[in-house]
């Protein structure tokens, strides 16, 4: 191992000492910056939770990185034209070219036969370059040193001011509304589109409603989380929710809890030990949450999956071994007739275990190293392959 | 043209080519987001690398970059396959989560290490021509080394020969494999290894031109040229050459471009990708766009030299005020000759260009729209005879149609001798049965060919 590494891994663990959770409650009731960047997350990652859920479901989990990367330009315009920096300006900027990126996206998928894949790689790449065209022209010019705009690329949570977090929440409060109002229409849009035109909605209008809230909460978390970051904020929560239920009332509250925790979390940890950037630590707490997703959820996890598939398994060794038993059992008149232990092979799934589990539920009994059916066990075994029983152990 | 220029143009033109190759299958293959991917997530191997070896220009560094962009490919996979979330969601959970422990290791040593994340995300090029691989070295003896040219043009010839040694020698496989997989495993070729080499010459490629332009300039280069050839031809050799030549004029194109707005190479090569998908895109209104864009340029070009050499202060005004400034000259004389720069540039590129786009699009699904509701009609003029059903008024209710699109469909029926009208009723004549009849054929049959037979037959839309 190198010096450098294990210095490395030396200081991380020394960093992570640092956290005490009275030290951390403190630092957040006693610190106004603080108090107001973990707000703006926490909202910010509810609003992403809330809207990722629909671009999720929808298929459209790429379109956030697309959307991020669109924005650029659109940032760098608005400097061009009025050569001032105010956010305000920016974020208007970036939302018509987040607007004519999706716009794009679309039509191409549509009317050509390039996939949504490439339609998304190509409106990622070519207005990023544009941006950057741009952005390497703004910075030749007399006014450039004020421009900063490099905060868009990695985003910079600790400029959150208190007007942002205004900003942020008048937007999720919004979004929220028209989620309300519409929620049988985007919910019937999410799961049949045919039937919704069939019905007489606008499905082009739902469409653009719920897309464009989407692009309006991509722009906003440009400033937070930065371009690069932005489509796992607007996944992660949402894809974590996919895993605990199947609703999707439930899969948005989730989502939106999810969110909301990994912002103030992830603005928490940053805040402690300082000399991190926020996005990055907000991304891995959620990507920290989609993993224990994916490995604990009951229905769906990675773990209760392998411990029904390896009951399964069980199962069907004994019920070959009870087929087994049968086959042996019809050929004498009396179906109790003791037969020895001996001639049962483990290629027919017998083994200590499945044979005292058919001993529990009392379709065999064993004495000494014989054993014999009982009446119970012979009519199970008949209708064993008849599907007449609905499930043996249960 | 100086040496270092050339130089310059040598590197784009082999990055654009060395990522042209392996763009196109992944354009073919669906998979076009890996590379983007991929070329976020190799900063965490290379920050890891660095670490290690604490040199930027060892080949260690691009060794683990490549490693790390396989890890993502297979992360990728291994939660696609879990079925837990779809394969976008898979891209878009993995890249950012390794992306972000790069940059946090990055900011936890920041204090001792030299590694500038927007020197690693922003690639340039302007200093490409001055690194120079240098071996056999001694130290402390000035001039001993040999000079083996630029150290970028080394990277990513090695890499390009390694890619077109490998396309040649599993061409057919990697076509097979790539159009119809399962036929690929069930003639021996394992699509899974074409799948993973496939992987890992994209990630060494992206590592290697990553240097030079940047993570997300290289996804434009695997997928624009890919693409805009992909509207061009369905042939996957002409889609690979066209490729590479649409990566080549576009690195090429954008580095003079770069060179007269004095901007990043990278940015201005995109921006050429962009206007050269678009214009086989969208022909119509980009070339519209383009061409008076260029009339502009050309007419504001002469005059912003004019006012910067004979003003000092306009260099200090912002660019919106230059570009005010420099509006206010212009005459009517000038606004003339810029249109008819447009309109000629138009014509050229319209004429140019395929027979796609919005207009000619838009023009289509009109006809064929009419088409349908011509036969429609007929279908309905033929199945009934009652009087009151084909009276003309009562198609507006019946078929639902507004006022002037049953007049125009009328009137479109009649041009073409298919039905008579006596009294506002409506009757099929002889040709108009016939092609009605045909028309049912056609339906219950649904073959293609046939309906274009049928409209020739009868020439529809043409006496």
């Amino acid at each position: 191992m190198n010096r450098r590494l294990l210095f490395l891994i030396f200081n991380i663990t020394q960093k992570t000492k640092a956290i005490d959770i009275q030290q951390y409650i403190e630092l957040i009731f006693s610190n106004y910056t603080a108090r107001i960047v973990m707000l703006g997350t926490a909202i910010l990652g509810a609003i992403c939770g809330m809207l990722g859920s629909f671009a999720v479901l929808r298929k459209q989990s790429l379109l956030g990185d697309a959307i991020s990367h669109a924005a650029l330009p659109g940032i760098a315009i608005a400097f061009l034209i009025t050569g001032v920096k105010d956010s305000n300006l920016f974020l208007l900027g970036a939302l018509v070219s987040g607007l004519i990126g999706t716009f794009w996206i679309r039509s191409i998928t549509k009317k050509t036969h390039l996939k949504s894949d490439t339609a998304l790689g190509l409106t990622l790449s070519l207005f990023f370059g544009f941006g950057m065209l741009l952005l390497t022209f703004i910075q030749k010019q007399p006014n450039a040193s004020q421009a900063g705009l490099d905060t868009y690329l990695f985003g910079q949570a600790a400029t959150l001011l208190a007007k942002d977090v205004w900003l942020i929440a008048i937007v999720a409060g919004i979004a929220l509304l028209i989620l309300l109002v519409f929620w049988k229409e985007f919910k019937i849009l999410l799961f049949d589109e045919e039937y919704t035109k069939t019905l007489g909605f606008n499905t082009r209008f739902i469409d653009i409603l719920i897309t464009t809230f989407i692009v309006i909460t991509i722009v906003l978390g440009l400033q937070t989380v930065g371009v690069i970051l932005m489509s796992a904020m607007l996944l992660a929560p949402a894809a974590a929710a996919r895993q605990w239920t199947n609703s999707l009332e439930n899969m948005i509250i989730l989502a939106a809890i999810f969110g909301a925790f990994s912002g103030v979390f992830g603005t928490g940890i940053s805040t402690v030990i300082g000399n991190l950037s926020t996005g990055p630590v907000i991304v891995l707490v959620a990507a920290g949450i989609v993993l224990l997703s994916f490995i604990f959820s009951p229905k769906r996890g990675l773990l209760f999956r392998e411990i029904r598939f390896r009951k399964n398994r069980n199962n069907i060794k004994m019920q070959k071994t009870l087929a087994f038993m049968y086959d042996i059992a019809k050929t004498h008149e009396n179906i109790s007739h003791p037969h020895a232990i001996k001639i049962l092979n483990g290629f027919q799934g017998f083994s200590k275990r499945s044979l005292q589990k058919l001993v529990d539920l009392n379709y065999v009994q064993i004495n000494g190293q014989q054993w014999s059916m009982t009446k119970e066990g012979y009519t199970t075994a008949s209708n064993l392959y008849n599907q007449q029983v609905d499930n043996l152990h249960e | 043209m100086n040496s270092a220029q050339i130089t310059i143009q040598i590197i784009v033109t082999l990055v654009a080519i060395a990522c042209a190759i392996p763009g196109t299958f992944l354009v073919l293959r669906r998979m076009s987001l890996i590379s983007d991917a991929i070329s976020h997530s190799i900063l965490l191997g290379i920050v890891i690398g660095f670490f290690i070896v604490e040199d930027t220009s060892s080949p260690f560094l691009i060794f683990l970059a490549a490693l790390a962009g396989i890890v993502t490919v297979i992360l990728v996979e291994y939660i696609q396959k879990t079925g837990l979330v779809k394969e976008d969601t898979a891209i878009g959970l993995v890249f950012p989560a390794l992306f972000s422990i790069g940059v946090i290791l990055i900011s936890l040593n920041a204090n001792d290490v030299h590694l500038d994340i927007d020197s690693v995300m922003v690639g340039d090029l302007s200093l490409a021509p001055f690194d120079l691989l240098l071996i056999n070295c001694q130290e402390g003896v000035t001039d001993s080394c040999i000079n083996l040219g630029p150290k970028a043009i080394w990277v990513i010839g090695i890499i390009l020969l390694v890619t077109l040694i490998l396309l040649f020698a599993f061409f057919k496989e990697l076509k097979v494999s790539t159009f119809d997989a399962g036929l690929a495993a069930t003639l021996g070729f394992s699509p899974i290894i074409m799948h993973y080499g496939l992987m890992t010459v994209s990630s060494v490629t992206i590592v290697g031109a990553f240097d030079a332009v940047g993570p997300i300039l290289v996804v434009a280069l695997m997928i624009a040229p890919a693409a805009t050839a992909y509207l061009f031809t369905k042939d996957l050799k002409k889609m690979l050459l066209l490729s590479c030549f649409f990566g080549v004029f576009a690195s090429i194109a954008g580095f003079w471009l770069a060179h007269v707005l004095d901007a990043s190479i990278s940015g201005s090569m995109t921006t050429v990708l962009a206007i050269l998908f678009l214009l086989v895109y969208e022909p119509i209104i980009t070339s519209i766009l383009v061409s008076i864009a260029t009339g502009i340029g050309v007419i504001f070009y002469q005059y912003y030299e004019r006012l910067a050499a004979n003003n000092l202060e306009f260099d200090r005004l912002l660019i919106g005020d230059k570009i005010r400034t420099v509006l206010s000259e212009f005459v009517l004389a000038d606004y003339i000759y810029v249109c008819f720069i447009a309109v000629f540039l138009t014509v050229t590129l319209i004429y140019l260009l395929p027979k796609r786009g919005l207009i000619y699009g838009y023009y289509k699904v009109r006809q064929q729209k009419t088409e349908i509701m011509l036969l429609v009609f007929l279908l309905h003029i033929r199945n009934h005879n009652e009087e009151s059903e084909r009276h003309v008024k009562h198609l507006n209710e019946h078929i639902n149609w507004q006022q002037l699109r049953s007049q125009s469909i009328v009137a479109l029926a009649k041009k073409n001798n298919m039905i008579t009208i006596t009294d506002q009723i409506i009757s099929l004549t002889e040709k108009g049965a016939s092609f009605t009849e045909k028309a049912i054929d056609y339906i219950i049959t649904n073959k293609d060919t046939e309906i274009e037979e049928m409209k020739d037959d009868f020439f529809l839309f043409r006496g």
